[in-house]
């Protein structure tokens, strides 16, 4: 296991780092008794901070994979079934302290205060050890800065609003500086005003601190706006359909939304997603 | 007046408490002419008045309060018993909820006796404890541990799966996901489990009181009947319905306040 990046307040996330899916296959078992393939031998690697984007259709697997990079296991099974998940050439088995998950729901505490949710990993052994309190204070004060929650401290989640607590999921993600952030469909079940903020402030938190992100979607407008990197996986079982650069510098303005660069890059995305689910449209395009 | 056949729509609660009050005054009206007609003989169906009565002669006479001294005793057994519920049910509960192996272990041997006819133990205790408050603790115990176990499993296989993964993802030992996320978005349902298994104890006491008790609501209620003294097996059962219903009450009312949350969702 990797020790996480710690650096405190260097303002600078590793810089070398390398993450790669190798043959990775994926099955679970069906309660009639045979076995499911969820993913079919996907490839791929990260080697440099970035905004990766896994799109595809509904239910093709991309959050297995994103679970896959977390080391969580929620089905109870071994995953993968095949291939290997590698962390700077480190085989990786079950959870690590290298990444961070941010969900779409029920990530944040109900009886927990906005502050007591975001300091919630440091009342854990193994962050405890790492981070001091006078540290781990001072961070969590400066990241809820950072997203806007400062004045909110003592509400609890119900209070807030879906947007604010997407912030707060945020905010306990970059507290622990991850060298990785995995975010499983963020801001899918927020309105379409909430989710451009919300994307515009994934944009200015990854610039004070760039990380390896796989953002999963299926939203293709999502994956123009903030991907790096844009990865279309067809439906079950997951396949790479599509893998190609976006170098258009972030924030991209609405202008270039409307190029024809970006109209190029959407038809290709859905043609791929057409073909590799065809007669589903589970696809959504927004604006 | 809110529309009828509507179970979502949202009752005033002076409207909500007015309909409560008024069925059991009906009920109070119907009993008072049932008994003042002599259509029912009063050794059957004592009339209110005479219940009433009886709560006062029970209350206080001859500078005695046998009533204060039956309900001490009763609630100091309730107590008893149900500190050792929670502190044997809870931790027992939440290992079954929590591992899946003990689970499968132990629940043919919890979830039986749900259905089990409790009272049937009696004998069996009286044979194993004797007599004594022992057995008459263990009866409660008993009667109250198979409810609450299996909810409190329950309780811990409810709360949703994303604040185990987020919290394992965190870095979360396998036991500080159990005890830092499940646990803790548990323990509203497990209050629940709690105020059930004291509602369950108090329907018991009486049971658990009918052999060879000196003291006791329990036995003041068998006592009263061994002389036909109806009046006062009212009045000793409706101390007990008002006790349990205070106890439901104030458990209901602590829940609100430790877990404010829950309602909040």
């Amino acid at each position: 296991m990797e020790k996480p990046a710690t650096a405190a307040g260097t303002g600078a996330a590793a810089k070398s780092l390398s993450v790669v899916l190798r043959d990775i296959v994926q099955e679970y078992p069906t309660p009639g008794g045979n076995l499911t393939r969820v993913i079919d031998r996907v490839s791929l690697s990260f080697d440099q901070p970035g905004i990766n984007m896994l799109l595809g259709p509904s239910g093709c697997g991309k959050s297995t994979l994103l679970h896959m990079l977390g080391g969580v296991r929620p089905m109870g099974v071994d995953t993968p079934t095949a291939g290997a998940v590698l962390i700077d050439g480190v085989e990786c088995h079950g959870p690590h302290d290298d990444a961070v998950m941010v969900f779409q729901r029920y990530a944040n505490r109900p009886d927990l205060t906005v502050f007591d949710n975001v300091a919630f990993p440091f009342r854990l052994k193994l962050w405890k050890s790492l981070v001091p309190e006078v540290e781990w204070r001072q961070r969590v004060a400066e990241i809820l800065k950072a997203v806007g929650l400062s004045d909110k401290l003592g509400l609890r989640p119900a209070q807030l609003s879906g947007g604010q607590n997407q912030r707060v999921a945020l905010a306990r993600a970059l507290v622990l500086r991850p060298r990785i952030l995995l975010m499983d469909e963020p801001f899918g079940a927020l309105d379409a005003q909430t989710r451009d903020e919300m994307q515009r402030l994934l944009i200015e938190l990854y610039q004070s601190w760039p990380c390896l992100v796989v953002f999963v979607t299926h939203d293709v407008t999502e994956a123009l706006v903030l991907g790096d990197r844009v990865i279309v996986l067809s439906t079950q079982p997951a396949r790479v359909a599509d893998d190609f650069v976006i170098s258009e510098a972030r924030p991209r303005s609405a202008t270039w939304q409307r190029s024809r660069e970006a109209q190029a890059l959407e038809e290709r995305i859905l043609e791929q997603l057409h073909q590799a689910s065809p007669g589903k449209g589970q696809v959504r395009v927004t604006v | 007046m809110i529309e009828f056949w509507n179970p979502y729509a949202p009752l005033a609660s002076r409207q909500r408490r007015l309909l409560g009050v008024g069925s059991v005054l009906a009920l109070l009206l119907a009993w008072s002419l049932v008994a003042a007609s002599g259509l029912v003989s009063p050794t059957k169906l004592p009339a209110p008045w005479d219940v009433l009565a009886a709560l006062s002669y029970l209350s206080w006479h001859e500078g005695d309060s046998m009533l204060l001294t039956a309900t001490l005793w009763s609630v100091g057994r309730l107590l008893v018993a149900g500190m050792l519920v929670i502190v044997i049910g809870i931790p027992v509960g939440i290992v079954m909820g929590a591992a899946p192996q003990v689970n499968a272990a132990l629940s043919p041997l919890v979830d039986p006796f749900r259905s089990a006819p409790v009272v049937a133990l009696l004998p069996i205790l009286v044979m194993w404890l004797g007599i004594g408050e022992t057995m008459k603790i263990a009866f409660l115990f008993i009667g109250a541990v198979v409810y609450l176990i299996p909810m409190v499993r329950d309780a811990i296989q409810a709360v949703p799966q994303s604040y185990w993964i987020g919290a394992r993802d965190l870095g979360a030992t396998p036991w500080e996901c159990i005890y830092r996320a499940v646990i803790p978005m548990a323990m509203p349902r497990i209050a629940d489990a709690v105020i059930v298994a004291f509602s369950v104890m108090w329907t018991y006491i009486t049971v658990a009181e009918y052999v060879n008790a000196r003291q006791g609501l329990g036995q003041l209620i068998q006592n009263a009947r061994r002389f036909s003294a109806w009046d006062q097996v009212f009045a000793g059962i409706i101390v007990i319905i008002a006790l349990a219903l205070a106890t439901y009450q104030f458990m209901a009312w602590l829940k609100r306040r430790l877990y404010p949350w829950e309602t909040q969702q």
